[in-house]
């Protein structure tokens, strides 16, 4: 069986995967990962279900080992390894690979829907006159706000320029575009604005098994600040960013690395510090679920506490 | 003018007048009390399944959601009447595999669907197995008894256990009174609710206490309120809101009623129960609230002012002052918002539950949330 190895070893699922992300920028990529394993399991061609498994979950580890951010992807890894292994008693391993392909595909392509969903969902809490925060560049909350723009609802909307890759900026375009009024303004500023504001929206990157967040670094320290000036913070994610993590700190997260703000010695050389910022500081954050007042999500509005229990209906069927 | 005629259900000339009537007393609001409605909507809704025309679970259920509209229209602002109609949905999808069953054997009467061997749904809140499997093993013991007739029968019964649980809530919830209320505790509560009435006197048949009642300026639901609760093992006291902060210190546990409870486990209550609530979290005062699981609304309250309503101003500002009404804005509330961080206990039918837990109770009584989408207001 060492051919079948070889063949589907040819496949480059890492490429794959990320052509996929750039060529499609709608796609996240809990969605590309499962594209990209249905196309993986299309290519080879395993005889027996052990080597079979065993394929997919090398081919996962791959995946999740080659890229940066791994939260999201490994989301959608463990989506396909659950639905692999409930069809693991199929008949043989043709059947079980044809009734994933048949899954696999059916989810890529419903993915677009969930992005409604959570809009439909999501959109009563935007009102008239309402002030809205975002932070960064969300795809979701772009899809909120279009929504609401399109009930002609007439709201403001700040976003933090979210460094360091200022995405911020990106859906202020997007925004002013739709013909909304905004203004992009510092991280540093949140405290400054959170006044005159009604809600924050947020993203995800992820959401773990507590409720709690992963998102772009800053929305912690938004998070904090929403909570003392008592506004209500929601955040808005796709059901298949539920991930099964438990971080109690900000140093569990899978992207923590120890030399990220680490107090390296620098004594002899010249730094440049610019450099240095992004080169040492984390980009993902991890928000407990005691900040957030609610999650918008395609299965419908939830507290925090009922991400693990759709995580335990879902991984313990 | 809303003729029935723009509505082509299949009601009896008995039905229809029956609902016209009631969306006239909605409109007029002659029906006040959360009890008085949710049982008035549930009768409704036990006729409309009776007395229409349906062949299967869909038909059924487009014609009980579109009573609820015109209802919900009448009197947008009431949650109970959307609490009362998704249950009765939850139990018509709950019989649905049974009427879908009776429907094929009744037409074709060959092999029922295959449903079984399709490969179930990528991705999470898809369709369990095991629930799948449940539902077969259900329509395939209802397969004998597959008629129509039954079907209907049972839903009917269905709903009258669950008009009954209603009408028994108080004595459910008084229950735990016990657990709850000690000797010689003082205990506030505020207005008139009938609930907390039950659950106080059935703790007074075993222990002392006393008991501070604000009154509830305008409506003065508190003297009622203390009136109920006279009884030998009770010492009543009557104070007005503006005291219940300089009261709080005293006070070891404020139980309070309300008018529905929020999917987030937030309170739409009568108007100054925000007040107590927070008076009662500065002294870190316990609050328990005594609500029967009619009340829990499957809807986040994303508008307070939706949610609020205002009464007649007569009580504040008598109509004798009427030269002043040009002068002066009267408004009177008839509810407020309390924001779930303030509840510490939420009590029901079965016990007590954390107010983070109501929207679990919520997957258990109603259905999930796409079926409800229909009374979310969407231009």
């Amino acid at each position: 069986m060492t051919n079948t190895g070889s063949e589907s070893s040819q496949f480059d699922i890492v490429k794959h995967y990320n052509d996929l992300v750039e060529t499609d920028s709608s796609i996240s990529s809990p969605v590309a990962a499962v594209g990209s394993l249905v196309k993986m399991i299309e290519k080879q061609n395993a005889t027996t279900m052990l080597e079979f498994m065993m394929i997919v979950r090398t081919a996962c580890d791959k995946l999740k080992k080659a890229t940066n951010n791994s939260i999201s992807l490994s989301a959608g890894c463990d989506v396909f390894l659950q639905q692999m292994s409930r069809l693991s008693n199929a008949q043989s391993v043709d059947e079980c690979r044809r009734a994933l392909i048949r899954a696999g595909s059916d989810f890529v392509q419903g993915a677009g829907k969930c992005r409604d969903n959570v809009a439909e969902f999501g959109s009563p809490f935007v009102r008239d006159d309402q002030t809205i925060l975002v932070h960064s560049y969300s795809r979701v909350i772009m899809g909120l706000l279009r929504r609401a723009v399109k009930q002609n609802k007439r709201f403001r909307v700040y976003i933090t320029e979210s460094r360091p890759d200022q995405s911020g900026l990106q859906a202020a375009e997007e925004l002013n575009r739709l013909g909304v009024p905004c203004e992009v303004i510092l991280d540093a500023a949140v405290g400054y604005i959170i006044e005159k504001v009604d809600l924050i929206l947020v993203g995800a990157e992820g959401v773990v098994e507590s409720g709690g967040l992963i998102n772009k670094i800053g929305t912690y320290q938004l998070a904090i600040i929403a909570k003392a000036a008592k506004k209500p913070f929601y955040a808005l994610a796709e059901s298949f960013k539920f991930v099964r993590l438990y971080p109690l700190s900000q140093y569990d997260l899978p992207t923590f690395r120890s030399d990220l703000l680490s107090f390296k010695d620098k004594a002899d050389a010249k730094i440049d510090w610019q450099a240095e910022l992004s080169r040492s500081n984390p980009m993902l954050d991890y928000t407990p679920p005691d900040l957030i007042t609610l999650m918008f999500t395609d299965l419908g509005v939830m507290t925090p506490s009922g991400v693990s229990d759709e995580l335990i209906k879902f991984y313990l069927d | 003018m809303e003729s029935p005629k723009q509505h082509p259900a299949p009601f009896s000339r008995e039905l229809a007048g029956n609902i016209e009537d009631f969306i006239t007393k909605l409109k007029r609001g002659e029906l006040q009390g959360s009890k008085t409605v949710a049982l008035k909507t549930a009768n409704l809704m036990r006729h409309v399944v009776a007395d229409s025309r349906w062949n299967d679970a869909e038909s059924l259920k487009t014609i009980i959601k579109g009573v609820g509209k015109r209802i919900l229209k009448a009197q947008p602002r009431e949650l109970l009447i959307t609490n009362i109609v998704c249950r009765v949905l939850h139990i018509v999808n709950e019989a649905a595999p049974r009427i879908e069953d009776a429907c094929i054997s009744g037409s074709a009467s060959s092999t029922p669907a295959s449903r079984g061997t399709e490969t179930p749904a990528m991705g999470l809140g898809s369709t369990m197995s095991s629930r799948n499997l449940a539902d077969q093993l259900a329509a395939s013991l209802a397969r004998e008894e597959s008629n129509l007739y039954h079907i209907k029968t049972d839903i009917i019964s269905e709903i009258n256990e669950y008009i009954a649980d209603m009408e028994s809530t108080e004595e459910e919830i008084a229950t735990s009174a016990l657990d709850h209320i000690h000797s010689n505790e003082i205990i506030l509560t505020c207005g008139r609710s009938r609930t907390v009435e039950n659950f106080l006197l059935t703790a007074a048949r075993k222990r002392k206490f006393q008991v501070i009642v604000t009154e509830c300026a305008p409506t003065y639901d508190g003297h009622e309120q203390a009136k109920a609760l006279t009884c030998p093992n009770i010492e009543v006291t009557v104070i007005p809101d503006s005291a219940v902060f300089a009261i709080m210190s005293r006070v070891n546990k404020v139980i309070l009623g309300t008018h529905a409870v929020m999917a987030n486990g937030g309170l739409i209550a009568a108007s100054g129960t925000h007040m107590i609530a927070a008076a009662a979290r500065h002294h870190s005062t316990q609050v328990m609230v005594c609500a029967g699981l009619y009340k829990h609304a499957p809807s986040f309250p994303f508008d307070d002012d939706r949610l609020n309503a205002l009464m007649a101003p007569d009580a504040i500002l008598p109509y004798g002052d009427g030269h002043l009404v040009d002068a002066v804005d009267v408004v009177s509330p008839r509810y407020d918002y309390v924001p779930p961080d303030l509840v510490d206990i939420l009590v029901d039918d079965n016990g007590g539950h954390l107010p983070s837990y109501v929207y679990r109770l919520l997957q258990e009584i109603y259905d999930n949330a796409k079926d409800l989408a229909w009374n979310i207001p969407d231009q």
